[in-house]
């Protein structure tokens, strides 16, 4: 069984609020797990707690109840970041130092010998780009090009836990993609990564498994395929389509809806499905085509806020 | 080990190219150019035959005095000196490094390493401390150098008078962390240690008479406690003067007491303590 490298348990927070008002619940019992050599993303709106997770899982800030464990430490203990590379958003790099030596200060910070931040430093810089800037000084660096710094630092100790919050932001789609391959190499070779960013797209495409906070809870967890796999839709072609056959349609309880010259069909199950084929050609009616449709991550995630809109 | 060098080049670096390194070197730099520009001497078979002082003549009574005499005088002067400035530049020169870590995205990054909090506060005011001490040495060796060069008389005292001015502006460092832990802010880490020291002076100067100064009890005993509570700048100034001409000047000036260091070195550890403690709670 792969291990679980980063563990979250019953995890709660408050935070104090002016006198007189209730105090502000950021997390109210959250539970997941990250395996090693998996890829999990963390969704939901701003405010949902997705940073105070991640802050938990570092000690930057303590829990008010529940448990959290990296490694199998409890994240109270520094050790615990012994494996563990972390990329803040907005993250502020001292510029004053250029990326050489940006890596070898945090590289030593996290128990580096020189020799291994010597050896470490050149082939992390190639790997993510900057090798011909390694000697300049970080003030002079793009948005993009601080990003992937921030990610090289945060590799630099050669961590098996990732905590990534928006990794590509400001990166341009080149060198998105390529900070994704850099992501599932360092999965494929066991490290568990966690990620934090509102790019519904470039989660899906980078994610193995996610979860979807709201209001400090999570609302939903799976895989992407999962997720967006939730209700059985399918797109059909046919002629002739006219109101007689779409009220029969509707008679057997399927959704339907016409969309673009199409219809968008919400079915129970394939024998559902067939019986609408059957009703179609007992009609005479001729079928162009049919496809499952699949929602996609962002279709959930707006599901999901719009349900927490509905109950608020 | 591997953290507080970490720090040490973080924090020389970022001294470096924020310009306050030159600026501290630049600045001592034409303080020791004035002095060894202002001070001429003639010295004939070993024996001062005459004194130039910033172009003034100096006098020699009684048949004049003796070269011992004239360089004790001047290292007086110049340690006095010396130390006000040197803590002047190390609070300025310092006080911005926990404010600056603290900053939201900068903190996140020093703190996601496997190094505990009061580790990196520490390491962070040890790196403060060697970069003041580096001007302190800079100052006092560079002026010793040049006495002992043109008179050809070496004082270690003088030389040996910066450990006391490294301890005075450690306590005050300590005080400066503490505040810009709380605050996060550097500016008032700056002013609240200036005005520390000035306070600290201020209530040297009453201590010896508070009851002519203050005609309510209440008054006299806070001001009393609050002098036995803040660092000795003053005292220790003086400690300074007595240590480099030496007991067997016939200056004679009078050493603190042991109090003196004790109460400061209190204060210190008792800032560090607490800026240790309050970096540990905090929630970033």
């Amino acid at each position: 069984m792969t291990e679980t490298l980063i563990e979250v348990r019953a995890l709660r927070k408050e935070y104090a609020s002016r006198v007189g008002k209730p105090r502000i619940i950021a997390l109210d019992g959250i539970d997941f797990t990250v395996r090693a050599g998996e890829l999990f993303g963390l969704l939901g709106p701003n405010g949902a707690g997705k940073t105070t997770t991640v802050k938990i899982l570092l000690g930057l800030t303590a829990p008010g109840a529940g448990t959290a464990f990296i490694g199998g430490l409890p994240v109270s203990n520094p050790e615990s970041r012994r494996h563990t590379g972390y990329l803040p958003e907005g993250h502020k790099i001292p510029n004053y130092l250029t990326a050489r030596q940006a890596m070898t200060i945090f590289g030593r910070m996290s128990g580096m010998s020189s020799n291994d931040i010597k050896e470490r430093v050149p082939a992390l810089l190639e790997r993510v780009g900057l090798a011909q800037w390694a000697d300049i000084r970080i003030r002079k660096f793009s948005k993009g090009m601080t990003q992937r710094l921030g990610l090289a630092c945060a590799l630099v100790h050669r961590p098996n836990v990732l905590l990534l919050d928006e990794p590509t932001d400001g990166v341009d789609p080149v060198g998105r993609r390529e900070i994704r391959d850099l992501l599932r190499e360092e999965a494929k070779n066991g490290t568990a990564v966690l990620l934090n960013s509102h790019l519904l797209s470039e989660m899906e495409l980078t994610c193995d498994r996610v979860a979807v906070l709201r209001k400090g809870k999570v609302a939903a967890e799976g895989t992407i395929d999962e997720l967006t796999r939730r209700t059985a839709k399918y797109r059909m072609i046919a002629t002739p389509v006219d109101e007689p056959l779409l009220a029969m349609f509707r008679e057997t309880g399927a959704g339907v809806e016409r969309v673009n010259g199409h219809l968008e069909l919400s079915v129970n199950d394939l024998q559902h499905l067939n019986a609408l084929v059957d009703g179609l050609r007992s009609r005479g009616g001729m079928l162009q085509e049919l496809s499952q449709m699949r929602s996609t991550l962002e279709d959930v995630f707006v599901d999901l806020v719009k349900t927490e809109g509905q109950q608020s | 080990m591997r953290v507080v060098w970490a720090n040490i080049e973080d924090v020389w670096r970022e001294a470096a190219a924020r310009w306050t390194l030159i600026t501290y070197f630049i600045l001592s730099t034409i303080f020791i150019v004035i002095f060894a520009s202002a001070v001429n001497l003639d010295i004939v078979d070993g024996a001062l035959a005459g004194a130039r002082l910033f172009g003034k003549d100096v006098e020699m009574r009684g048949g004049g005095i003796g070269i011992e005499q004239l360089v004790m005088y001047s290292e007086l002067v110049f340690s006095i000196i010396i130390y006000g400035f040197s803590v002047l530049l190390a609070v300025f020169a310092t006080a911005h490094l926990v404010p600056r870590m603290q900053e939201k995205g900068t903190v996140d990054l020093y703190l996601s390493r496997p190094v505990s909090r009061p580790a990196l506060l520490l390491s962070r005011y040890v790196a403060g401390l060697l970069l003041a001490a580096s001007n302190v040495v800079y100052l006092t060796g560079a002026i010793w150098f040049i006495v002992a060069w043109k008179t050809h008389i070496f004082n270690p005292r003088f030389l040996l008078s910066g450990v006391i001015m490294m301890f005075v502006i450690a306590a005050l460092l300590a005080f400066a962390f503490l505040v810009g832990t709380i605050t996060s802010s550097t500016a008032v880490s700056i002013m609240s240690s200036y005005a520390l020291c000035l306070m600290s002076i201020f209530l040297s100067i009453v201590h010896g008479r508070i009851d002519a100064v203050f005609s309510h009890d209440w008054l006299a005993a806070v001001v009393d406690g609050l002098y036995w509570i803040v660092p000795k700048a003053w005292e220790l100034g003086g400690s300074v003067a007595a240590y480099v001409t030496g007991p067997i000047s016939h200056m004679k000036i009078p050493a603190p007491g042991l109090s003196a260091f004790v109460s400061t070195g209190m204060f210190g550890i008792t800032c560090l303590v607490l800026a240790v403690w309050r970096f540990q709670k905090k929630e970033f």
